[in-house]
């Protein structure tokens, strides 16, 4: 690597957003097979210089793969991974680019944090009034100057995980991978280490990929998310579109909680759409139109927190339905209340608790109704 | 635990004092009381006796009198031949340990590589040998290498020589004992620091820019430190009092401290003599078992934490 360390800005990137390159970092269908296993199977992805990028999915998905095929750990079956016009695929990690944040920071433990920030500088054979000036830099990004003579175990796991951050980013590489970066963290630390390390990263304005099962994650630090299922990309897509428009019956059961009511299109017109549910008593009406047929086999995906309920029946001609109070789960903000529908399918609502005792207007074994926008629920064909 | 079982247990010793008296009890009565016999032997004055020696703490008119002498000392001194049993001593330790360590550090490392299934095979394999009687697979080195022995025959069948070549009896055959019947040590501690070893440190070194090489030389190296001073230690500590090796392998003129100690009591029966040169190796060699100690209390502590 050539770049001189001083060249990394360290301003934030936001405000030359309109100038990121697309497909900074180029995933072309990637392929790796693990004897005749496919861990990724053919998977293209273009990331934006400077956009922190998430691969989400469960456990054995092939997130993993990826990123270490990216880091070069391990070499793609098939497949060209494109950094800035560089092609990496065939480098071995020492001659990358990149850089990594481990998941249990693998830090060295015979090194103090110092030795340990400067490891991959000493490596570069770069001067060393060069070293303890950038050193002193990472130091003073993470903040954890006080600490640069301790060796790691003295270290708690926020703070350890602050200095592999710093390690990771000395370099100043052009692509920063984390691997569950809050994997080895006590809950409530995650949600503070979260925004931290994304202010980090935005401040060092390097390009960010990383993985996680934890969509709570994902969808705070990410600026787009991948899921991933048997090393496959099932979407693309900003947290709130992934979350608001997810294209399958995965992605909608993968992210939050859903109601799918199963059906067919029932009237196809330009400007709506009718579904015929067999849990429904009245087809759903969708008030824009889909790309589909008449007759064609959908699933109505509809997010609890858009599911109103009420004692009295609705004044809408539709999307609406009658059912049972089977089982209140109440947590404070918010409660969620399982109800029957009169055909036997249960469907989830969120009720905000917006006045003190809101909650307990309904109670178990209520009749009630359940109703929705006819722009609230999503139409998926797959 | 209620106040009517504490009442009378206080008063008996808990259980871990228990536990840890066993050792220290026998290591007393076999380690402390027969040193303290030899270091008392090695103040007194040889004579024909039984024992053959003078008594160092005996009675005058109904009073204890306690007679030390140190002319034992100041003969070991005063005589090369014990300088340079210890020197070649040390020498030949610390040659011997390199060699192990050379041997051994890439044979640790490889097996600790093996997948978890064939590693306590290859464990096995370097234990295996020591199964057999130490005495009786040095013996087997005399038939291995003694001119008309297996290593000659084969290279003169070869054609490869036109006459023996001498290798029993030398410095060569000596080291060749050494390793071969101290090489475990150095494998077993090395092997046990270097499977722990967490993998990803050596990724992390290679992400941040490391060639495999450089990642032995500023991870793997440094953390197995610990191992090779153990394996180190436990290699020279008794090499340099090895008697049976070089007895066996070595010629007349292979110089060993725990030869010379042989030959003063069983040939000169000179108990005095045997147990002063004995009680010096012991303060040459307590140098090393300090470090070693040190060493391990240090390891020890990292890990607590």
């Amino acid at each position: 690597m050539t770049s001189a360390i001083t060249s990394t800005p360290l301003a934030p990137v936001a405000a030359s957003a309109d100038k990121r390159i697309d497909g900074y970092l180029r995933i072309d269908t990637v392929r790796k097979e693990f004897d005749g296993f496919v861990a990724v199977d053919d998977v293209s992805i273009d990331i934006r210089q400077g956009e922190i990028f998430a691969l989400l999915g469960a456990s054995g998905c092939g997130k993993s793969t990826l990123l270490r095929c990216l880091a070069g750990f391990e070499k793609p079956t098939s497949g060209r991974i494109v950094l800035a016009g560089q092609d990496l695929t065939a480098l071995p990690p020492y001659e990358r680019p990149v850089n990594m944040m481990f998941q249990s920071y693998a830090l060295f433990p015979h090194m103090t944090v110092e030795q340990n920030i400067a490891f991959g500088l000493k490596q570069d054979r770069k001067p060393k009034e060069e070293i303890v000036r950038r050193v002193e830099e990472m130091l003073a990004l993470v903040q954890m100057g006080k600490y640069a003579k301790r060796k790691p175990h003295q270290l708690s796991g926020g703070q350890q995980q602050r200095v592999a951050l710093a390690r990771s980013l000395a370099k100043g590489p052009k692509l920063l991978l984390l691997d569950e970066p809050m994997g080895a963290l006590d809950k409530k630390l995650r949600s503070q280490m979260q925004l931290e390390l994304v202010s980090i990263i935005e401040k060092a304005g390097v390009t960010c990929v990383m993985v996680t099962h934890d969509q709570e994650e994902a969808m705070t630090m990410a600026g787009r998310i991948a899921i991933m299922e048997s090393g496959r990309i099932r979407q693309i897509g900003t947290p709130d579109e992934i979350y608001e428009q997810p294209n399958s019956r995965y992605t909608a059961e993968f992210i939050g909680s859903v109601n799918l009511f199963d059906g067919k299109i029932d009237q196809d017109e330009k400007d709506f759409v009718t579904i015929a549910c067999p849990a429904l008593p009245d087809p759903i009406h969708v008030a824009h139109g889909v790309t589909g047929y008449s007759g064609m086999e959908v699933a109505f995906a509809l997010r609890p927190e858009k599911v109103q309920i009420s004692k009295q029946e609705p004044a809408a001609p539709h999307n609406k339905a009658q059912g049972v109070i089977e089982d209140i789960a109440y947590f404070g903000s918010h409660s969620v209340y399982h109800i029957r529908l009169a055909r036997g399918m249960k469907v989830l609502c969120n009720f905000v608790n917006q006045q003190r005792w809101a909650s307990e207007g309904f109670t178990w074994n209520d009749a009630v109704w359940v109703s929705w926008g006819d722009l609230e629920g999503v139409v998926l064909t797959s | 635990m209620s106040a009517l079982t504490g009442g009378w247990r206080r008063f008996l010793p808990a259980p871990r004092w228990a536990l840890i008296s066993v050792p220290y009890f026998w290591l007393l009565l076999f380690f402390l009381i027969p040193f303290l016999i030899a270091l008392k032997i090695s103040f007194a004055k040889a004579a024909i006796a039984m024992p053959p020696f003078t008594d160092v703490l005996y009675w005058v008119d109904g009073f204890p009198v306690l007679k030390l002498r140190g002319e034992n000392y100041l003969f070991l001194l005063g005589d090369s031949i014990y300088l340079n049993a210890y020197l070649s001593s040390l020498w030949i330790a610390v040659v011997a340990t390199l060699l192990c360590l050379a041997i051994g550090y890439p044979m640790a490392y490889a097996i600790s590589r093996l997948p978890a299934s064939s590693r306590n095979f290859a464990l096995l394999l370097v234990i295996l040998p020591s199964w057999t009687s130490f005495l009786i697979r040095i013996y087997a080195w005399i038939g291995i290498l003694k001119p008309n022995g297996l290593v000659n025959n084969f290279l003169l069948n070869l054609g490869l020589i036109d006459a023996p070549i001498k290798m029993l009896h030398t410095p060569f055959a000596v080291y060749i004992g050494i390793v071969y019947a101290y090489l475990p040590f150095m494998v077993l501690p090395l092997y046990t620091n270097l499977v722990k070893h967490d993998h990803r440190l050596l990724e992390a070194a290679a992400d941040l820019g490391a060639k495999p090489w450089q990642s032995f030389l500023k991870v793997t190296l440094p953390l197995s430190k610990a191992g090779i001073i153990a394996g180190c230690m436990l290699v020279a500590i008794p090499v340099v009092g090895e008697f049976v090796i070089p007895e066996m392998l070595g010629g007349p003129d292979t110089l060993m401290i725990g030869r010379v100690l042989w030959q003063e009591f069983f040939n000169n029966r000179d108990w005095p003599v045997a147990s002063a040169v004995a009680m010096a190796m012991l303060a040459i060699l307590i140098v090393p078992i300090v470090i070693f100690h040190r060493a391990q209390a240090r390891e020890m502590e990292g890990k607590l934490t």
